[in-house]
This record gives structure tokens, C-alpha cells and sequence, in this order.
């Protein structure tokens, strides 16, 4: 299996700088996801690691061996295109065996591991059956074996969901990830889908605008957000202005805001008496019946779905806050509420960079 | 009911001028043709009394009329090979390259259908003739002493019959190229294949239809191009078009002239339907 290290990777086209001089290291068997909007340097740089851009500076090394000037065909990966890509003139069973025809494996052991991949994506009885014979979600299971079952060395997947409806979209993603875990395989999966990327990684590249905004666990990535611009992309957040009062040692602050002063986290110094951003996570805010201390407010919509409520609530002291809850509470449009937000919700955003 | 019956009549409405004008512009005196060609020669008419299988005697006992066909086809099978061997990369081009080039390049693959078959042919003549550009030239820089042989021959018919069918082979290429998804190529390139065997095996067989549409296109036009063999030709070299309009208009034997053209007709399909059965695409598609 491999370790995939990219070094200082940069790809511009013209004057623009689609990737700007990025670095991963991806260690064996590992899952990562590259996230972010579209247009910002995510296929790309999955496109350099295939071999099918060329890098115009920096290394992508698998195992140490720089691999930017091996043609795509000698990298030894396993793709999954976002519309699957399957040779539609070829059956299911022609699709495998392509990439096995070109290492020139021998055919009984060429028929031994398409059988045995077709079943790990369950598809045993299908190897007939032409590309346009089957679902979406058999495309895309196929588009996997044939990435897989010429044991790459690393398994790349553009988008590979982003066709499908949104409930095949979460069985595939509990799929794909079981398969990786099961494989071993070393993954890199581009998305423009935070759940999906956080769902299925052990760790998630943020990109904006050919940069890495932050690398971490899905944890991380969520709950520590580098900056405003990663907190607003992996999810619904509030924004509370607050006053520096002091440091409070260990990586965390004294803020004072409308819910009162606590101790926040971050990874930033801030001298006393700074202006700063907190982020505050709608599903960390607790809502209560009107004068239960705490910030009051209005609620201003609510917006019922199944397991969690939505709410808009208007401060008196004039902020807008999102707040999710579960659908126990009772509390109706127009009420009058008590808003509480536990210290350890909040998190002290830096600085974009 | 009126519902229904509309709906039973409607395809038949709107198919029903064409039927009409196929029917009677084209059936019609396709029939007359077949009648013609067994009609007995006339004398100072354009055909006599009763009827005779003479014509086609007459045609495959003379070797003459036998080898002419032979040689439409092979003008006909040149100039569809170049057209498809020139064609493809420009075809390929246009589906695939930049937008900028696409719309000049476009402009110039439509560019001989812009210009009048009559004239197109002339503009051959000057700079093909043994006096033409060409010629004059290659004379006035020394390379050569007599001027080369590219008019009045088979190699001037199929130089200009190149220069005008070359869209009938780049357009339904392109549409075929454009059809087939470059993550194809490259999915096959992830999976261990050169640039060449993705493009042997991928993308050539996905758009076969459009070859196939091209060649028999370029060639059935080949095959039944008057003019341009006419002008290019002249008196040495003729194709079976032009012997079929010798025969009806020169020399006035409608009979000979009709089992001549019956005679192109089957040759020219029995190829087609050759050309169609080795290039028969071995898979199909199904229906989900």
C-alpha cells in the first residue's frame, strides 16, 4: 500500500493560480477528503495526482517516488469518475477486465478477481449486462470495481455521488467507506459536500481558491474551524461579536458578549480589549421559556423537519441567531424565549488569511 | 372518438407530402428507368418497340462497361479513404479543440459547399492543368521538365472530389466525437492504457456510427458526382455518371443509358451494404 506526499503543488493556468502551492501528506491506507466550492483547485489537484494535468511546480510523491513526470497510465491508480465513465459498448464484465487486459493478467485469474470485486460491490449476478441496463447506483458500484480491481496502488473518486438522489447518496457514502476500510486502500476523494466529506474521511482538506484553508479531522475541521470562511462551509454557524477581557491561558480566551463573558477556545492570541468573531454552532444553543436568564429573543420562524426543529430568533439586543433543536421543546413562532449557549459552543475565529 | 382517430391519422398527415413528393419524384421514375432499361433500342427515337434483356447482355459481354464500373468504384473507394484518413483529425478538432479554432476551422470546412460546383471545378482546372499554377510552378523553379499528369486523369477526379466531400466526412464524424465523453479516454488511461489503445479501443468504436455515415455518404456522392469528372476528366477518363449521361443525352439511347445507371445503383448499394455488414458494430446497445 501507499503514502502519498504533495509537495508545494501548483498548477496555473495562464496567470491563474488554480492550485497555489499546496502541501498533503496522506498516509497509508488513509481516507482524505479534498472540500470546497467549486473552482477551487479540488479536481485539479485530484487531476495532478492521476496524471491527467500536468503540475507546473512542486513533487506528488507515492512512497517517496516523485510520480509528475510517469504518464497517467503507468501511476498505477484507480479513478471513479463523477458521471461513472463506464465504456458504454463494453458490458460490465468487458468494464473490469479492461484494466486487467492491459497489465496483461492471465484470464483465469482475470475471471477469479472481477468475480470477487463484483461481489464485494454486489453485483455477482450483472456481468452481462451493458452499462445502460443498470441504475445509478449499480453504474457507480461498477465504476468502482473496475477502479478496484486492478489493485491500485491509491484509489482516487471525482464527485463520484453527486449524480445520484440524495438517499442512494448516503447508503454510498456508508458503502464506499466500509469498501475503502475493508481494501485498505490509500483514498482520495474530492467532494463539494461537507457531510459527505466529514461522513466518510479520516481527515478533510478545506481548499478556497487554490489554498488550503485547513487540514484536519472531520472533528476538527467542524468544531475548530481555522477561519469565518471554513467555520460558513462545513455548516450553519452564528456569527457573535464579542470584546477580548483577558486571556484565560491553555489556548483560551475571556470574551464578553450578549450571553454574558466565558472562557472560549482558539488558536489565536488576542491582546485584551481586541474586537473578535465567535462562532457558535446552531445545535450547541439551548432554548428556554421567556426569563430564564441568558440572552432573550423572539423566535421569528420555525421550520419543522422530522429530527430537528429549526428556528430563527430575533435578540433584543438586535443579532439574528439559527438555532437547531430536537423536536421535544415546545415553542411556537412569535414566543418569547430565554437563549442559553454553553462555553464550550463557542470557538474564537481567526483571521482569514 | 375524434380524439382517436385523430391520433390514428396525425404521423400520416404529417408524413404524407413527403410520401407524395418521394412518391412521385422519385419512385416513379425510378420504375420508369427499370421499365426503360429493358426496352429495345430506338431508331431515331429514344427507345423502340417491346421489350429485351439486350441491354444487360450487351453490358456484361463487353469488358469496356465492366471495367468503367470497376473504375468509379475504385475512384469512389480512393476518394472516400482519403476523405476519412484527412477528415478525422480535423473532425477530431473540432469536437475536441480549442473554442477559438473551432469557429475558423468550421468556417473552412464548410467552405467548399459555399462555392458553385461549376465554378469549384474550373478553380481545379487552373491550378491542375498542364499549364495551370501548379504545373507552371514546379516548371519555373526547375523541379521538374514536362508537366506533371493531374488533370484528365483519375488523380485529378479524385483531388477535386476530395476538396468538395470532405464536410459529407468531417461533419458526422465530429457529431460522432462530440458524442462520445473524454472521461472516457481517460478513465481508460487510469486503468493502464496509452493514449493510442484508450483512443483504439474506446473512442474509435463509439463512433464508428459516424465514420460509417461519412464513408458511405462520401462515397455514394463519389459514386454519382457528374460534374466535377466531366470538367476533370475530360474525354480520357470517365465515370459511369457520365457515360450514363452520354448515353441518354449525346448519343439519345435511353435504354442503354437507363440499364447503365440501374447497373451503378446496384453496384454502388451491393458496396454500401458490404461496407455496413464488416463494419457492423458488434455490440448493442440495449434498452434498460
Amino acid at each position: 500500500m501507499t503514502e502519498v506526499s504533495i509537495e508545494r503543488l501548483t498548477k496555473t493556468f495562464g496567470s491563474a493560480r488554480a492550485v497555489d502551492c499546496i502541501s498533503i501528506r496522506i498516509a497509508d491506507g488513509e481516507f482524505i477528503s479534498l472540500l470546497g466550492p467549486s473552482g477551487c483547485g479540488k479536481t485539479t489537484t485530484l487531476k495532478m495526482i492521476a496524471g491527467f494535468e500536468e503540475a507546473s511546480e512542486g513533487a506528488i510523491r507515492f512512497d517517496g517516488k516523485d510520480v509528475v513526470n510517469v504518464p497517467a497510465e503507468k501511476r498505477d491508480i484507480g479513478m471513479v469518475f463523477q458521471n461513472y465513465a463506464l465504456f458504454p459498448h463494453m458490458t460490465v464484465d468487458q468494464n473490469l477486465a479492461f484494466g486487467l487486459e492491459m497489465r496483461k493478467i492471465a484470464k483465469p485469474e482475470m475471471r477469479e478477481r472481477i468475480a470477487k470485486v463484483l461481489d464485494m460491490v454486489q453485483l455477482g449476478g450483472y456481468s452481462d449486462r451493458y452499462p445502460n441496463q443498470l441504475s445509478g447506483g449499480q453504474q457507480q458500484r461498477v465504476a468502482l470495481a473496475r477502479a478496484l480491481v486492478i489493485e491500485p496502488k491509491i484509489l482516487l473518486l471525482d464527485e463520484p455521488l453527486a449524480n445520484l438522489d440524495a438517499k442512494l447518496r448516503e447508503e454510498m457514502r456508508v458503502f464506499i467507506r466500509d469498501l475503502q476500510r475493508r481494501v485498505g486502500i490509500t483514498t482520495v476523494y474530492v467532494t463539494h459536500d461537507q457531510a459527505e466529506a466529514m461522513t466518510m474521511s479520516d481527515r478533510v482538506v478545506v481548499m478556497f481558491g487554490g489554498r488550503i484553508a485547513q487540514i484536519g479531522a472531520p472533528s476538527d475541521i467542524y468544531e475548530r474551524p481555522e477561519n469565518l470562511e471554513v467555520a460558513q462551509f462545513v455548516g450553519q454557524v452564528n456569527l457573535v461579536k464579542g470584546t477580548i477581557t483577558a486571556a484565560a491561558g491553555a489556548g483560551k480566551s475571556r470574551v464578553a458578549s450578549v450571553f454574558g463573558e466565558v472562557a472560549v477556545d482558539s488558536r489565536t492570541d488576542h491582546a485584551p480589549g481586541a474586537t473578535v468573531t465567535l462562532s457558535l454552532r446552531p445545535e450547541a444553543i439551548e432554548l428556554k421559556a421567556a426569563g430564564q436568564g441568558g440572552a432573550q429573543g423572539k423566535v421569528t420562524a420555525r421550520y419543522y423537519s422530522g429530527s430537528i426543529i429549526d428556528y430563527r430568533i430575533a435578540l433584543d439586543s438586535g443579532e439574528t441567531l439559527h438555532v437547531q433543536t430536537f423536536p421535544n421543546i415546545r415553542i411556537a413562532e412569535g414566543d418569547r424565549v430565554s437563549v442559553h449557549a454553553p462555553a464550550d459552543g463557542f470557538w474564537l475565529l481567526g483571521a482569514a488569511k | 372518438m375524434t380524439a382517436a382517430r385523430r391520433k390514428g391519422l396525425g404521423p400520416l398527415v404529417l408524413i404524407a407530402p413527403a410520401a407524395v413528393l418521394l412518391g412521385v419524384f422519385l419512385v416513379l421514375p425510378y420504375l420508369n428507368i427499370v421499365v426503360m432499361s429493358f426496352r429495345t433500342p430506338g431508331q431515331g427515337t429514344p427507345y423502340g418497340p417491346g421489350f429485351t434483356t439486350g441491354n444487360y447482355t450487351k453490358f456484361f459481354a463487353d469488358s469496356f462497361y465492366l471495367l468503367q464500373v470497376a473504375n468509379t468504384l475504385w475512384i469512389g473507394l480512393i476518394t472516400t479513404a482519403i476523405c476519412l484518413v484527412v477528415g478525422f483529425p480535423v473532425a477530431w478538432q473540432l469536437a475536441r479543440g480549442a473554442m477559438r479554432f473551432r469557429a475558423l476551422a468550421y468556417g473552412l470546412v464548410l467552405s467548399p459547399l459555399l462555392v458553385g460546383i461549376v465554378i469549384r471545378s474550373y478553380g481545379w482546372t487552373i491550378l491542375l492543368g498542364n499549364a495551370g499554377l501548379i504545373n507552371r510552378t514546379l516548371t519555373g523553379m526547375g523541379l521538374i521538365d514536362r508537366p506533371l499528369p493531374l488533370m484528365y486523369n483519375a488523380l485529378g477526379i479524385v483531388i477535386a472530389l476530395v476538396h468538395v466531400f470532405l464536410p459529407f466526412m468531417i461533419l458526422p464524424i465530429m457529431a460522432a466525437i462530440q458524442g462520445v465523453d473524454p472521461a472516457l479516454e481517460s478513465a481508460a488511461r487510469s486503468l493502464g492504457a496509452s493514449r493510442f489503445t484508450a483512443f483504439r479501443r474506446i473512442v474509435l468504436p463509439l463512433c464508428t456510427p459516424g465514420i460509417q455515415a461519412g464513408c458511405i455518404l462520401v462515397f455514394v456522392l463519389s459514386l454519382s458526382a457528374y460534374v466535377t469528372p466531366s470538367l476533370i476528366g475530360g474525354l480520357r477518363v470517365k465515370t459511369m455518371a457520365v457515360t450514363v449521361v452520354d448515353a441518354l443525352i449525346d448519343t439519345f439511347q435511353w435504354p442503354w443509358g437507363s440499364a447503365l445507371a440501374l447497373m451503378l445503383s446496384v453496384t454502388g448499394a451491393l458496396c454500401v451494404v458490404i461496407f455496413a455488414r464488416l463494419t457492423r458494430m458488434k455490440w448493442k446497445v440495449a434498452r434498460p
